[in-house]
């Protein structure tokens, strides 16, 4: 992947060096480790902190992440995708796995009245960088229909059962939806 | 809930934005192991996502940093995957039958996928357990389980700090589990006759907390206590070889074991 580099963050492959640092990790080098933390914990911080929003719960997952990442980084594979993204999968499934659970316990209203500001703030944050401008412009080329139901379901967390159910839309559409629009993010922004 | 073969393959985007319910997501990785075309679909749609999530990037908290640092350097890590591995079929049953995409989709370790955070310390432990049984238990392993079950502790707490000794101090500690982890950096070495001491400090009164191991290359290996309780603080005194039963002199360092 080659696109969406905001601020201090490393692009993906453009930087082969991440790779080449969490083979490092993997060994137990701490020094590349926290190479790795500095360049990657804001991603994951703010990646968790956008789908769960409470700060402090943030913290704790993003903690449970990056050591995930210490533990299990013999497990990467640079054949498969670039270090950025092996992190950022790992954030974003342990942050729906805190979502699901919470939703086991926890009425959804107050999640539900939110949705608007999630959409919101995804152009916000978008905004921030040079780089997220072409993330922003390629999301500008969706449909309406394509962004929100993956805007909904990366950053608010949703399954797309839920967002069908929150865009009054067929089940069948949102699945088809979220994978065109997948795809046509996918190739705006040149990812391989 | 059955779904054929080609409206399976339309959930490869709702999958890479984890936005499948547990029941279809296992299906999905079902699918997913034999269709070549998924997986490499699923691939360009989890860089896709990534690019959203580095989008959403935003300073982390202070204290983060030191803390994750901490609690690496007393975190065993995974080996690295090799042949058949048979402790892992020893999983199924659970999520964890979905151990085997991780062979044909690297992009998640899926060895803790789809468990809530919560109980990462259970996934933890029960890979170390399994493995040991493939190979011979041991201590070591025993006990580095032990230490693993409380850093994964969701109360796990951290705390560091300097010591008058040289280097620095760290804690976790999991007040459910009434333990904590010690390790330390930097001490100044001390000769045959001395060892540092740990002790849990109430109001008081100072309760032995085991002694810490000779350091190598400057790190102490981390020390397994129980017996914390609430409000205790975690000391290290230099005693004679051998420990005593209660501190002879000034702690080099105390620190307070957050709640």
């Amino acid at each position: 992947m080659c696109a969406a580099r905001p601020g201090q963050e490393p692009a993906e492959r453009a930087d082969p060096d991440l790779d080449t640092l969490l083979t490092h990790v993997a060994k137990g080098d701490q020094a590349a480790f926290e190479a790795l933390y500095d360049r990657l914990a804001s991603s994951a911080y703010g990646l968790i902190r956008k789908v769960l929003r409470n700060p402090s719960q943030a913290e704790e997952v993003t903690q449970e992440v990056l050591l995930e990442v210490w533990r299990t980084a013999s497990r990467f594979d640079p054949a498969r995708g670039s270090a950025a993204s092996w992190v950022l999968t790992i954030a974003h499934r342990r942050a729906i796995d805190r979502v699901r659970a919470e939703e086991a316990a926890t009425a959804r209203e107050q999640r539900a009245a939110d949705v608007p500001v999630a959409v919101d703030e995804v152009a916000e944050s978008v905004e921030a960088t040079m780089d997220a401008e072409r993330l922003r412009r390629c999301l500008d080329g969706l449909s309406e229909l394509q962004r929100e139901s993956i805007t909904l379901a990366y950053y608010g967390g949703y399954t797309y059962a839920q967002v069908a159910a929150l865009l009054e839309t067929a089940l069948g559409t949102i699945k088809t939806r979220i994978r065109d629009g997948l795809t046509r993010l996918r190739d705006c922004l040149g990812v391989s | 809930m059955r779904f054929r073969r080609r409206d399976l393959h339309a959930l490869a985007g709702a999958y890479a934005l984890d936005a499948l319910d547990d029941a279809e997501r296992d299906r999905f990785e079902r699918h997913l192991r034999r269709c070549q075309a998924c997986q490499h679909e699923v691939r360009g749609f989890a860089a896709t996502a990534s690019a959203l999530g580095l989008a959403a990037a935003a300073e982390p908290p202070a204290g983060l940093r030191e803390r994750v640092l901490a609690a690496a350097t007393v975190t065993r890590q995974l080996p690295p995957v090799t042949a058949t591995p048979r402790w892992r079929r020893a999983l199924g049953g659970s999520r964890m039958s979905a151990a085997g995409t991780t062979r044909t989709f690297g992009m998640i370790p899926k060895i803790a996928t789809g468990v809530a955070a919560a109980s990462l310390a259970a996934v933890v432990a029960l890979t170390v357990v399994t493995i040991n049984t493939n190979n011979s238990l041991n201590a070591e392993r025993a006990r580095s389980q032990a230490v693993a079950a409380v850093l994964a502790a969701p109360d796990a707490r951290i705390v560091s700090g300097p010591t008058t000794a040289g280097g620095v101090a760290t804690v976790v500690a999991s007040h459910r589990a009434g333990q904590i982890v010690f390790t330390s950096s930097g001490l100044r070495v001390l000769p045959s006759s001395q060892v540092y001491e740990l002790w849990f400090l109430g109001p008081g009164s100072a309760r032995p907390a085991g002694l810490v191991p000779v350091a190598v290359r400057g790190s102490t290996a981390p020390v397994l206590a129980s017996g914390l309780k609430t409000g205790d603080s975690v000391g290290v005194t230099v005693e004679p070889a051998g420990g005593t039963s209660a501190p002879t002199t000034t702690p080099i360092v105390v620190l307070e074991v957050p709640v």
